[in-house]
């Protein structure tokens, strides 16, 4: 072997002894340093402190039980393997060695293969020990890092300031964890949150809803800002955005859930909507109804330009009038202050109210309105289905060119009636086709000018549908035209 | 047949909107007043054939002032057209068990008023 050895520190009074040791571990490639007395040992071992030592018992000044001690009582030296090599044979020798902190004894005289054995071995454990006692000391600083990581995110959890819940997946949503702002938020404690589900508290959202939100969940791997009721354990209702997030818990699926407390900003809302609605509404009676007045030519009679420019200043008022009015409703049926009022009502009626009030607008577009009604009995609010089906008739009619034939119909499938209002129009790009839908989301922008509608129409009509429990969707080729698809149920809770 | 009209509306452009409205359109009298407190009192001493009554005014507002003026022998029997910014016909229910001959939207058209209110007033 070419790599030095172990260093090893030889501790005898004897020098023959000495000489021999020494000679036999140079031999066998160690590094050897050897001393008669004990004090020069110790010392020497605390200059450079060897791999072993090897250490005769019986010395004149100290004998070789002090010098063990001593090493042992210092930091430096404590953890030196030391081997005694002696004469005395006696058990209560060994044992004495054993008790001031020797690894092993050997006895003179004594074979060279033995002292060299006893020594490899003991590097060996010595050497596997300090592995040992690194690899611990990389775990326990591993461990630590974690602890450290854990509390941090511990800590974010349950400081913060918006409520968070977490829920399994696998058993019905039941809470497995929750930060103290959502316990403030439901009333509950802890012990009586952990391990029921949402439903079970009545925290508000219903099952159809979640069950919903959750389907969503799964299919994109999050969920924001569903909107919804929370109910708090003293009956307290506030409204929240709902934000889901899957995450894997040690191996189980889970949501996480998390409540974003809008009331205040609710209550805000529909105040601005009540100020605005009285406000914008009574300048806009006085200016309609002085138009009027000077339209009528009873206050003198005005040029042809004056009364053009009059009757663009009427039809821009009557927009806007239009406009607030659409605007109005479509906050008031979403924020449920229109409660549908809903009544056992003949489809066919409904299709005959529709279709009469927007014939004087098709003969006008020169466009054919046939309608194919049902004779069927549905649960709905009459006057917000005329209105829903003249809204998509107009929109049908505006974009008809004359000629053009448009189609309501209606069939029954089990307990469910579709409405089906198809034209011949210029269609709707597959991009926007769930886009006209939402709030000012016209096809094209200057629609809203051209066409006179408000861009809340289509908004309006998702909204009452909603509420009727049913569902409203678009199709459309391009050029060939668009069908608008409404289902409703029958019947309540059908 | 000329009437006279009783208006109530806080504000005063629109007063002065459906004054014009009901005299140019109609010939009618109109005495217009800008409270609940002044309409009670004008009602009761002028005997108007209708009064038009705003819903949304300071202090007492159209549905106390109807109140007041159906509690009281001498104006009970007026007919009253309520006026309201308000734009729901489901809205309508909410009024349903008030005494109103009929209820108005705002913005109207200020010449069409009398015509409005006589088709009301047959109705009643």
């Amino acid at each position: 072997m070419t790599v030095p050895k172990a260093d090893i520190l030889v501790i005898d009074d004897t020098p023959e002894n000495l000489h021999l040791l020494s000679a036999m571990l140079t031999e066998r490639g160690y590094k050897v340093r050897s001393v008669t007395k004990g004090s020069t040992g110790i010392r020497g071992a605390q200059a450079a402190p060897p791999d072993l030592i090897l250490l005769d018992v019986n010395m004149p000044q100290m004998n070789g039980y002090e010098v063990c001690q001593q090493l042992k009582s210092n930091e430096r030296t404590r953890d030196i393997p030391i081997i005694f090599i002696s004469a005395l044979g006696d058990v209560l020798d060994k044992v004495k060695a054993f008790a001031v902190g020797g690894v092993d004894y050997i006895t003179k005289p004594f074979q060279v293969e033995e002292v060299l054995a006893r020594i490899q071995t003991h590097l060996t454990i010595c050497q596997l020990q300090k592995q040992l006692q690194e690899r611990n000391c990389q775990l326990q600083q591993k461990i630590e890092a974690l602890q450290r990581a854990e509390e941090q995110f511990a800590k974010a959890f349950r400081a913060c300031p918006s409520p968070i819940a977490i829920t399994d997946l696998d058993r019905e949503g039941r809470f497995i964890e929750v930060n103290a702002s959502f316990l403030q938020m439901s009333g509950y404690t802890r012990e009586e949150i952990l391990g029921r589900t949402a439903f079970e508290l009545k925290l508000g959202i219903d099952q159809q809803a979640y069950n919903q939100a959750l389907q969503q969940l799964l299919e994109t791997g999050s969920l924001q800002n569903q909107e919804c009721k929370f109910f708090a354990k003293s009956g307290e209702v506030r409204t929240v955005l709902l934000s889901l997030e899957c995450i894997d818990l040690a191996g189980s699926p889970c949501v996480l859930n998390l409540v974003h407390d809008i009331t205040e900003r609710k209550r805000l809302e529909n105040e601005l909507i009540s100020l605005v609605s009285h406000e914008l509404r009574t300048p806009m009676t006085s200016l309609l109804g002085a138009m009027d007045l000077l339209g009528s030519g009873q206050l003198g009679t005005l040029t042809e330009r004056g009364q053009q420019v009059l009757k663009i200043a009427t039809a821009s008022i009557e927009r806007l009038v239009r406009l607030l009015n659409d605007f109005l409703d479509l906050e008031r049926i979403r924020s449920g202050k229109i409660i549908m009022q809903r009544v056992q009502c003949n489809l066919a009626e409904i299709f005959e109210q529709a279709i009469a009030s927007m014939q004087a607008m098709a003969d006008q577009a020169k466009v054919v309105l046939v309608s194919e009604p049902v004779a069927v009995e549905l649960w709905a609010d009459p006057d917000r289905l005329v209105q829903t089906l003249t809204n998509l008739l107009s929109n049908a009619i505006k974009f008809s060119e004359p000629g053009k034939t448009i189609w309501l119909r209606a069939r029954v499938q089990e307990n469910i009636v579709q409405i089906e209002v198809e034209d011949q129009g210029r269609g709707i790009p597959e991009d926007k086709l769930q886009l006209i839908f939402e709030r000012f989301q016209q096809v094209d922008a200057s629609d809203s000018r051209k066409k006179g509608g408000t861009g809340l129409g289509l908004a309006i009509c998702r909204s009452i549908v909603e509420q009727h429990g049913g569902q409203i969707w678009a199709e459309s080729v391009p050029t060939q035209g668009s069908t608008f698809y409404i289902q409703l149920p029958l019947q309540e809770g059908s | 047949m000329s009437k006279c009209v009783l208006l109530v509306d806080d504000e005063e452009d629109v007063r002065a909107i459906a004054q014009l409205g009901l005299e140019m359109g109609a010939g009618w009298t109109v005495i217009a007043v800008d409270s609940g407190a002044e309409a009670l009192a004008k009602a009761a001493e002028c005997q108007p054939d209708v009064i038009l009554l705003d819903l949304m005014m300071p202090d007492m507002d159209g549905r106390t002032t109807l109140k007041q003026l159906k509690a009281n022998p001498t104006t009970q029997q007026i007919p009253v057209i309520l006026m309201t910014a308000k734009v729901q016909s489901s809205l309508d229910e909410s009024f349903s068990d008030l005494d109103v001959a009929a209820i108005l939207t705002k913005p109207f058209r200020p010449l069409q008023l009398p015509e409005m209110i006589t088709q009301a007033l047959s109705k009643v």
